[in-house]
């Protein structure tokens, strides 16, 4: 899936460099404008405020100060950061098991958990924050199930930092099993079985042969949630609780609500910052993936 | 696991999956389904005490949902259609022509895969705010617009590349024009994986919901934006739940088209897999 080697190339005269130029021009420009820019924007603006006077602009980390001094934006960044790495734990917990039994297993069962799987792709998340909210939210079916047997009711986690992560688990399981199904392709059948035939058991099997050649793809899908998770915003903005908030929805109040954008794309800075590792592992794993 | 020794086993492991992820993954759908054609349904009933389609008629009658259906279908079809008009011609000329910078211009669409993407949309939310283009058409226009340019021309190039070069080469050489090639023979091989594009950029852009909340709202109202304020504000619970399953709808028809596409490995392949 690379690009065509040069031998595949149509044009060789001198003016076709300039016709695939202008070709891609409009849709390059547009990157530029909208992603590279912002981000460049973003950050300058941020550390060159405007001065007291009205005049000029001169360096200044006041906006940074202030939201590593700030206990509300603290709790904030805090719940985003155990909200992402509690959603990557319970991802890779939950996906590696089936990810392994769409690996090894065949025929109509495996279609079917498989199909069951990718199924999330296709309910946007807003659908999903609606149908949690009337299955596991106040007097929602569960209630009504455990009640219908007499027992009490749950302690919902609508509307508490638990709620986001069920929601965000769910919408992120599909890409998540594709990308460790993916990487357990790398895994030979005669590997395991040769495995198996000195005598190691499952559990050795899995630690010893398995997990080291997928180790990459297991990086590449928490890398792929983390960015996700970090700065989500519908599910967070509709299950969560109103304080403390995910970094979503603190940007878009702080963007919209109390109307300071130089304090919310602070904020913004600051997530990219705490994603660039992740953001660049990504990037390149994707591209890698192209160019091969 | 498999093999011909445990081929008359039964995978306890495969029935454990399927009941769990049934009932973690089509259970909450259905419920949302049940409320939409619930005429009452009060607590603490297992089932709804009348089946009927008394909110769908409410729902649908309301204006302000007819001017999000209005709103969104609009918006998909602008985004989509600038989409194509400007990566269609692009992704050919990442496939088939030479350029200084071919290689670097076609991973820089990746750029915006590296940074978390309610930051990046804040980070331009803050450029549209000098250019009075917060609360407009044209605004949330061009935030869906950037998020559909890495689909529309990473597929493209692949169906390009994909197409048989004797066949046009042959073509040629019986005297077919240039266009007359692209057009009998190119486009209709890359025609359908093309497709299947512009049909993933619709559906991404009717579900697109941070840049159309954060650029569009109070003004530029979705169906998902509509959405969000039932859920936060509407106490008639089947209003949400008719909405839902109208919303579900573009999903449902990408559904039937894409699930060929999705189970070939090469889909997880473009997410880094």
């Amino acid at each position: 899936m690379s690009l065509t080697p040069a031998s595949d190339i149509v044009g060789k005269k001198p003016g076709r460099g300039l016709t695939g130029l202008l070709l891609v021009a409009i849709p390059v420009l547009l990157v530029c404008w909208m992603v590279i820019w912002p981000i460049i924007s973003a950050i300058g603006r941020t550390l060159w405020l405007p001065n007291d006077g009205g005049t000029g602009r001169s360096f200044s980390v006041e906006t940074y100060k202030f939201f590593f001094s700030d206990q509300y934006s603290l709790n904030n960044l805090y719940v985003t950061l155990w909200t992402t790495g509690v959603c990557a734990v319970l991802l890779v917990l939950i996906c590696l098991p089936i990810a392994l039994y769409l690996r090894f297993a065949k025929g109509r069962l495996a279609a079917y958990v498989q199909g069951l799987a990718i199924f999330p792709m296709f309910v946007p998340s807003i659908i999903l924050s609606y149908a949690i909210i009337r299955v596991l939210g106040p007097n929602g079916t569960v209630d009504l199930l455990l009640n219908s047997v007499g027992l009490p009711h749950i302690r919902s986690p609508y509307l508490t930092p638990w709620g986001p992560v069920i929601g965000l688990v769910w919408d992120n399981i599909p890409l998540t099993v594709l990308i460790l199904i993916s990487g357990l392709g790398a895994v030979s059948n005669q590997s395991i079985e040769a495995a198996r035939d000195v005598g190691a058991g499952r559990f050795a099997v899995l630690w010893h042969i398995i997990l080291p050649r997928i180790s990459n793809s297991i990086l590449v899908a928490v890398s792929f949630t983390v960015l996700g998770i970090f700065s989500s915003f519908t599910l967070p903005y509709v299950l969560g609780p109103a304080a403390p908030e995910m970094m979503g929805p603190f940007m878009q109040r702080t963007f919209r609500d109390l109307n300071d954008p130089t304090n919310a794309i602070t904020q913004a800075v600051i997530a990219f910052a705490f994603c660039i590792v992740f953001g660049l592992f990504y990037v390149r794993s994707v591209a890698k993936n192209r160019a091969r | 696991m498999a093999g011909a020794l445990t081929e008359k086993r039964i995978d306890w492991t495969g029935i454990g999956f399927a009941v769990v992820l049934t009932l973690v993954i089509i259970f909450p759908l259905v419920v949302v389904g049940t409320w939409a054609f619930a005429n009452v349904w009060r607590y603490p009933s297992v089932i709804p005490q009348e089946f009927g389609l008394r909110y769908w008629n409410q729902t649908l009658a309301r204006p302000d949902v007819w001017s999000a259906i209005t709103m969104s279908l609009s918006l998909s079809t602008v985004v989509t259609f600038l989409s194509a008009l400007i990566c269609l011609p692009a992704a050919y000329a990442f496939a088939r022509l030479e350029f200084p910078g071919r290689s670097i211009l076609f991973f820089s669409f990746l750029a915006g895969q590296a940074f978390p993407k309610f930051g990046l949309l804040v980070a331009i939310a803050g450029i549209f705010l000098t250019l009075n283009l917060i609360g407009t058409f044209w605004g949330v226009v061009l935030i869906q617009l950037v998020g559909t340019l890495l689909f529309m021309i990473w597929i493209p190039v692949a169906a390009f590349q994909a197409v048989d070069r004797r066949m046009e080469e042959a073509a040629r050489d019986v005297g077919a024009s240039p266009v007359r090639v692209f057009w009998s023979i190119t486009l209709p091989q890359a025609g359908p994986t093309i497709a299947a594009a512009v049909l993933l950029s619709f559906v991404g852009t009717f579900y697109e919901t941070e840049g159309a909340w954060l650029i569009g709202a109070p003004q530029i109202r979705t169906l998902p934006v509509l959405m969000i304020s039932f859920i936060n504000n509407q106490p008639v619970i089947q209003y949400g739940a008719v909405l839902s399953v109208l919303l579900w709808i573009p999903s449902f028809i990408a559904l039937l088209f894409a699930r060929r596409v999705i189970s070939s490995g090469s889909f997880a392949k473009g997410f880094g897999g």
